[in-house]
């Protein structure tokens, strides 16, 4: 292809299209080859006409940008995700437009596990066998923290979803906010400074927040170091790092994790408005369980005392009662009654009668209406 | 020793009302039990409607991070 070009002063020039076109046809000429590296920030939509991804050498890190057909990748079904290692076969391609370069893929083979998720895969079965990720090691949150220490990059949306799901929550919360690196090899060494730094101020519960990012953007919260600072923490943990479907080693570690850092923000703080409902029906059931005691004690000793004032005159009916009772059966017993129904009982001088007398012995009749005289034939 | 949590008096709190709601404390409890518990109350309350929180930034060292990159 010919490239256009103008003379000005004796000097050739290109216009970008024109050297862009000539790159791009030069960039053409070149062979196809196998590229071998690490699939990093994959890129597919139904509506993109191609899917992206860039192949990283996991060594060096030099980075790829790498484009395929939309079509040809499904086909190729490999389901393929970060961090996996690949051998892509493609040539080198100029957006002319741009002036990008990146490498069309014509075929992607896979090739062993990412080293990096084998890595990661070893790192969490080594922690595992420690029991650093024993759900017997998970603390229990303090119900109202007296500061709470954040962690979290510059990246306002993270910061700010915690510390208004803290504030809409809890007003009166206090909070310690660490801004530091949470990407990048510097950034494990900073988180764990600033969580001993947050730890030294009196923070009693700490959250680590960061949004989203590639696979990685998120690698540092699996730094073997930070985890371990993290399971060895004095004070409980919460990780809201990265979207669900990221699970970054610290998760595992942390004490509580949460989807995101709004619910991070909720986990940390009680509700307000329910603990002063709490603390209303505490005080009103104190006063009235009080006031109950109160009036059972009252009830008993009025009752003591109602019986002890009606005791004596009780026991003296109870003892007229008793006398009736007596002086009625005696009455049963005196012959007086059995007198009324007709007997009679007859003397002899200071004897009863029981055998017939002598005749001539004189006697005294006793009926019931007095006594008569009488003499035995 | 430190000053009791929120939580420490909010348990204890909970446990005096229990046993007055039993009811089975003599006068001379009642009236402890009592006492006890309308000083927890207040201190349970006293913390609640503490001073609006603080929300404050360590102070950022000299090298400060760069902005993340976007994803």
């Amino acid at each position: 292809m010919k490239v256009e070009s103008t003379e000005v002063d004796g000097r050739k020039i290109f216009t970008v299209r024109a050297f862009n076109q000539g790159i791009a046809s030069w960039l053409e000429r070149l062979p196809t080859v196998w590229v071998e590296g690490e699939v990093t920030e994959l890129r597919r939509q139904d509506r993109w006409a191609s899917v992206f991804f860039t192949l990283k050498d996991p060594e060096s890190g030099a980075c790829l940008a790498v484009q395929m057909p939309r079509g040809l990748f499904d086909g190729l079904r490999l389901g393929l995700v970060d961090g996996e290692r690949v051998h892509v076969f493609g040539r080198p391609e100029l957006y002319e437009q741009r002036g990008d370069f990146h490498l069309r893929a014509l075929s992607i083979e896979r090739y062993g596990l990412g080293a990096h998720l084998a890595a990661l895969e070893r790192l969490k079965q080594k922690l595992a066998a420690e029991g650093l990720f024993a759900a017997d090691r998970k603390r229990r949150l303090p119900r109202i923290p007296r500061l709470i220490g954040l962690v979290t990059g510059n990246d306002a949306a993270a910061k700010r979803d915690v510390l208004t799901a803290i504030t809409a929550r809890f007003p009166p919360a206090n909070v310690l906010v660490a801004e530091t690196y949470v990407q990048g090899p510097r950034a494990a060494p900073a988180i764990i400074a600033a969580i001993a730094e947050l730890c030294a101020r009196g923070a009693d519960v700490l959250v680590l927040a960061r949004g989203g990012g590639s696979f990685e953007d998120l690698l540092p919260f699996s730094d073997e170091q930070l985890v371990r600072a993290v399971a060895t923490c004095p004070v409980p943990v919460v990780s809201a790092v990265g979207h669900e479907q990221d699970t970054p080693l610290v998760d595992l570690a942390a004490d509580v994790r949460a989807s995101t850092p709004s619910v991070a923000g909720r986990l940390v703080v009680p509700d307000l408005a329910e603990l002063q409902a709490w603390l209303e029906r505490a005080h009103t059931g104190l006063e009235r369980s009080a006031r109950r005691v109160c009036e059972r004690h009252a009830e008993r000793l009025s009752s003591a005392h109602d019986r002890l004032r009606r005791a004596p005159a009780l026991a003296l009916e109870r003892r007229r009662a008793r006398l009736e009772a007596t002086h009625g059966r005696l009455r049963t017993l005196s012959p007086r009654a059995t007198l009324e129904r007709g007997y009679a009982i007859v003397r002899a001088g200071e004897h009863l009668v029981r055998e017939p007398p002598a005749a001539g012995t004189g006697l005294a009749v006793e009926v019931a209406g007095g006594v008569f005289g009488a003499r035995a034939e | 020793m430190s000053e009791p949590t929120f939580e420490e008096t909010q348990a204890e709190l909970e446990r005096v009302v229990e046993r007055l709601e039993r009811g089975e404390v003599g006068l001379e409890e009642l009236a402890k039990l009592w006492e006890r518990g309308e000083e927890l109350y207040r201190r349970c309350a006293a913390q609640l409607a503490g001073a609006q929180g603080k929300i404050e930034e360590l102070a950022r060292r000299l090298d400060a991070p760069p902005p993340e990159t976007p994803q």
